[in-house]
């Protein structure tokens, strides 16, 4: 009789638990009408960002994203001026390949290129999912994005251990990143400064800097 | 708005243009039948897309929301799909019995509403067998389902096809006996009858403690074990047998079946409303509304009973039928029987 009585109970309790799950409200989200309100460091597509006065492309050639990209998605097109200074001629990003990790988001320190919240860009050939430098930028006009703050302008000491290592690249990545707004990391200056790997820091500068140092090469490979 | 009067206009003006009398009945009853058929269609269409919506909303979904307000016409667009569909008859079946079943299993369940109560007035013929009548032609279902678990040559209906005729025939039992406590207190197997007895709130039979509500419990679960729903949809399993005995039809046989599922779901809620809640009986609205809605309100429990509870295993379906249903069906027949004797709440 007890066991009777309990189970009604818990067929009643049945009920009322799918009954409070009928008046909830519901979570779908009807996809072409409505759309998600995706998070500010969603990682969606790759894109090129610029500069809000003047318009132009943030990056610097560094190459450092092309790189840092374990999927080889970035290629990055560019020809020496006077002084090895380097001007962007292409920038192409093979959505097709792109793997979504952040990671050249993550080595830039130019605000250059970022992932944007955008996750919808489905078409119906491949070759219209390469996309390159003004693509890139125009896909990019309207994303919020804080430029990094440099705290210290005295960067030079820093760069010089990185190039070492890599004595090429490098050595030319800090020259053009020099006059334009001091290349060196930003916050994490002190903690940077020991380690001779790198030039320029990250979100997360230590982790980038064991990674590129002991193997002189792109960290590609160990992705 | 009652609909009594309305017809028996129609049939006057029928009968004022100077046919003879047997046209006069015979185009009648072809009319009735179909306004019959044509609400019981309606009925089904509405009650697939509210299952629909209230299995969606159960879950915390929305539903078919694209055709129409909230989707109000899917159903309607399922059903022209399936009408569209190729009717395969696989090479072995049992010809005559495989294309007969679903045939039989509608008409029973069409059967049924000859003598439902729609209405004040509204009932295509108070036989005085009422509801045995019903309990009778219902019980054709059965034979549908052996039919098609037999003629369609497959193990998988087979075996659904005798787990329905093994349960329905089990869960019959507590059924009448709890439909028996009820005709013994109205004195009278007429649905009309049965509603007549009920005019007043208090005299619903679910509020005659304490063997109306009983009695009631009893009936709801027999009868969501009649319907094969959740959860004692053991004859239609998905897990286990595909789909049941109706695993082999496909196009319009299979939206038979269907069609019938549903049905047969409204039918036992219009039954327990006749029943125990007063039938048409209620203020302000005309008594076909109050029949509907609250037969509709009954037909959302058992919505919502199918999305809750899990299905039962055999041999447990079996036991609670056998050891505990008619043991407590019996006893409350026999409450019911004294209560009547002593004129205790006999209102």
């Amino acid at each position: 009789m007890i066991k009777l009585i309990d189970g009604i109970k818990n067929l009643v309790i049945g009920l009322m638990t799918t009954g409070k799950h009928l008046l909830r409200h519901n979570v779908t989200v009807q996809y072409p009408t409505q759309r998600w309100e995706m998070p500010e460091r969603s990682r969606g597509i790759v894109v090129l960002l610029s500069d809000k006065e003047t318009g132009e492309l943030n990056c610097t050639v560094c190459m450092l994203c092309m790189r840092a990209c374990p999927a080889s998605a970035i290629t990055i097109d560019f020809e020496k001026g006077e002084k090895g200074k380097r001007t962007l001629i292409d920038f192409t990003v093979d959505n097709t390949i792109c793997c979504f990790c952040g990671m050249c988001e993550e080595t830039c320190n130019f605000a250059a290129i970022k992932m944007a919240t955008m996750y919808e860009f489905a078409t119906e050939d491949k070759e219209s999912l390469i996309w390159h430098k003004d693509k890139l930028q125009e896909m990019g006009r309207d994303v919020p994005y804080e430029k990094p703050v440099r705290k210290k302008p005295a960067a030079k000491p820093v760069a010089k251990p990185a190039a070492k290592p890599a004595p090429d690249k490098p050595a030319d990545d800090a020259k053009p990143a020099a006059p334009v707004e001091t290349n060196p990391p930003q916050e994490k200056k002190p903690e940077e400064e020991p380690k001779p790997a790198e030039t320029t820091a990250a979100p997360e500068p230590e982790k980038k800097s064991e990674d590129q140092s002991p193997d002189e090469k792109p960290p590609e490979d160990q992705k | 708005m009652e609909l009594k009067g309305l017809f028996k206009y129609l049939y006057e003006l029928l009968a004022s243009t100077g046919l003879p009398q047997g046209w006069v009945d015979l185009i009648a009853m072809v009319a009735l039948a179909l306004v019959v058929f044509g609400f019981i269609a309606l009925v089904v269409l509405y009650l697939v897309w509210w299952e629909r919506k209230v299995s969606a909303h159960t879950q915390q979904r929305l539903g078919p929301m694209r055709t129409g307000w909230h989707g109000w016409y899917q159903t309607v667009a399922d059903t022209i799909k399936l009408l569209q569909k190729e009717d395969i008859r696989p090479a072995l079946v049992d010809r005559p019995v495989y294309f007969w079943s679903p045939v039989v299993i509608f008409v029973a369940a069409f059967m049924a509403y000859v003598v439902m109560p729609f209405g004040d007035g509204l009932i295509v013929a108070d036989l005085n067998i009422g509801i045995l009548y019903i309990v009778a032609i219902t019980s054709f279902t059965i034979i549908g389902m052996l039919m098609a678990g037999w003629g369609s040559n497959n193990k998988y209906s087979l075996l659904g096809g005798m787990r329905s005729a093994a349960q329905v025939v089990s869960y019959e039992i507590p059924m009448v006996v709890s439909i028996c406590s009820i005709v013994l207190f109205v004195g009278s197997l007429s649905m009309v009858d049965i509603v007549q007895s009920q005019a007043k709130i208090y005299q619903w039979f679910i509020f005659r403690l304490p063997f109306g509500p009983l009695a009631f419990i009893i009936y709801l679960i027999a009868g969501v074990a009649e319907t094969n729903r959740t959860p004692f949809d053991l004859p239609e399993a998905e897990q286990e047998l595909v789909s049941g005995f109706n695993t082999e039809y496909s196009g319009m046989k299979f939206s038979m079946f269907f069609l019938a599922e549903f049905i047969n779901m409204f039918t036992v809620a219009a039954i327990a409303v006749t029943l125990f809640f007063g039938g048409w009986h209620g203020p302000v609205l005309p008594s076909w509304m109050w029949f509907i809605g609250k037969t509709l309100v009954l037909v959302f429990v058992i919505m919502w009973f199918r999305w809750t509870y899990p299905r039962l295993r055999v041999d447990h379906l079996m036991e609670f039928a056998w050891k505990f249903l008619i043991p407590v069906a019996f006893i409350n027949l026999i409450l019911a029987a004294l209560m009547k004797y002593s004129g205790w709440f006999n209102w």
